[in-house]
């Protein structure tokens, strides 16, 4: 097929000038486009407001269909559960046993510390809810993680305040609307977690790897800390995130730390809680824009 | 007779439908939506549907969409997939012009070599976010790109599928 006649104008004038600032109009649209993405890139703050209104525009349309997915994936993960049924009940009806000897020396333990604490009189934050809301969707088409939550500054949710699930930890918001927020998952490339490991204690750093998974790192340099099934939890260093609350489980070991997978599923979460940062001093670090002001 | 004409729709005074200036560019606007379905995925592997229909129109034909027309569109894919302002109104003006380019060198082109153009563009476009998003701190592996962007140009045959019957629905009610 030969190009069409669009490119060439032929002898009028008037197309030929109709073509030439058309195509000064794009030069133009690609200057400001570069324009917009350098202050999006040098102060990421500075849109805030266009990116919530947004947000609010679409979080509706994405948390409406919500119910019909839902139903979809729950008829899927059913049918899977249902298909090795017997190996799954035998290998549950273990870990169960294991589990309850665990809980009965947790009780112990947790019995020791209250007495511990309150001979320590040791002071510490409560770690207050500022907002509930669902998870209903998230960056699909993209390689950063992002998801997408139904509670917005309407609620009370600002930048940078930690989002978690019962399961453990889910990330931290990055864009707040009204009605609906946006949230960094763990598993982001940008979102480093200062962590511990729960066994020993070893302070370590947890970065999302853009595919679902974790990497974690221990900080002292040596040998390798991590054993396949360890649980990471949140040190509360830096003051953004909670101390102790589940991060991720590893589960493959590399040369100098591991690769772990996150406790919290963002897709199976039913609902996501908004907390504030556990030093109110760590908000306006946590906003890239102000912190480079 | 006067009951047959009136019955009938007649074959002639027949025209493009309202709007028909504006339908591509609105169903565009409209492909930029498609991401957001809810499914929360680990992994990002949906492909850019807006960037995919505004190629799959501009291959068409040349005259749709005119190049500037890609910076308002591209700045409602940012806003409306949370992508950092002005990434989409960059890479999709960037592709509309290099198509310009390309169409004043090339003497003829068929389906294999639009689905090549598209998948160049496409390749471009993400290598363009790739470094964006490194610049904001989130850098990944080149590797992390691939599967989607393969996902990204098989979907190109369904975008121009779409568009050419969009096209023959527009002009041709």
């Amino acid at each position: 097929m030969a190009p069409g006649p669009g490119a060439r104008a032929g002898w009028s004038r008037r197309a030929q000038y109709g073509l030439f600032f058309s195509f000064l109009a794009a030069i133009a649209g690609l200057l400001i486009g570069l324009g917009l993405l350098a202050l999006s890139l040098v102060a990421p703050g500075a849109y805030a407001g266009v990116r919530g209104a947004a947000l609010d525009l679409t979080a509706p349309v994405t948390s409406g269909l919500r119910s019909v997915t839902d139903t979809a994936s729950g008829l899927l993960s059913g049918a899977g559960n249902y298909w090795d049924a017997a190996r799954q009940n035998a290998g549950l009806r273990e870990e169960n046993r294991k589990l309850q000897r665990q809980a009965i020396q947790a009780r112990a333990i947790f019995q020791e510390n209250a007495q511990l604490k309150s001979v320590l009189a040791l002071r510490e934050n409560e770690v207050a809810t500022v907002a509930t809301g669902r998870i209903v969707g998230s960056s699909l088409e993209s390689a950063r993680r992002f998801a997408v939550l139904t509670a917005g500054s309407g609620d009370g949710v600002a930048v940078g305040m930690p989002v978690r699930s019962a399961a453990g930890l889910i990330g931290r918001v990055v864009d707040a609307g009204a009605t609906a927020s946006r949230v960094l998952l763990i598993s982001d490339r940008a979102n480093i977690v200062p962590a511990r490991l729960l066994r020993g204690g070893q302070p370590v750093i947890a970065t999302g790897r853009g595919d679902g998974t974790i990497d974690v790192r221990p900080l002292e340099v040596g040998r390798n800390p991590f054993r396949p099934g360890d649980f990471i939890v949140t040190s509360g260093t830096g003051g953004l995130y909670p101390p102790n609350v589940p991060v991720a489980r590893v589960i493959r070991l590399d040369d100098d730390g591991a690769i772990a997978l996150p406790l919290a599923d963002p897709a199976s979460a039913s609902f996501a809680v908004v907390g504030r940062p556990y030093e109110e001093a760590a908000l306006p670090q946590a906003e890239p824009s102000e912190a480079e002001e | 007779m006067v009951r047959s004409a009136l019955g009938r729709s007649s074959r002639l005074d027949r025209g493009p439908r309202k709007l028909a200036r504006a339908i591509p560019a609105l169903s565009v606007a409209v492909a930029s939506l498609l991401p957001l379905v809810p499914v929360v995925a680990d992994v990002g592997w949906f492909p850019e549907t807006g960037l995919l229909l505004l190629l799959a129109w501009r291959l068409l034909r040349s005259d749709v969409i005119p190049a500037w027309w890609a910076a308002p569109l591209g700045l409602w894919n940012d806003l409306v997939l949370g992508l950092p302002i002005g990434l989409s109104v960059a890479t999709w003006t960037a592709a509309m012009i290099l198509i310009d380019l390309l169409d004043r060198r090339t003497m003829w082109r068929d389906y294999w070599i639009e689905w090549l153009i598209a998948a160049c563009l496409l390749t471009l476009a993400d290598l363009a976010r790739r470094q964006v998003d490194a610049a904001m701190g989130a850098p990944y592996d080149l590797v992390t790109i691939v599967p989607p962007l393969l996902i990204a140009i098989l979907t190109f045959p369904i975008a121009a599928f779409v568009a050419s019957a969009l096209d023959r629905w527009r002009l041709n009610p």
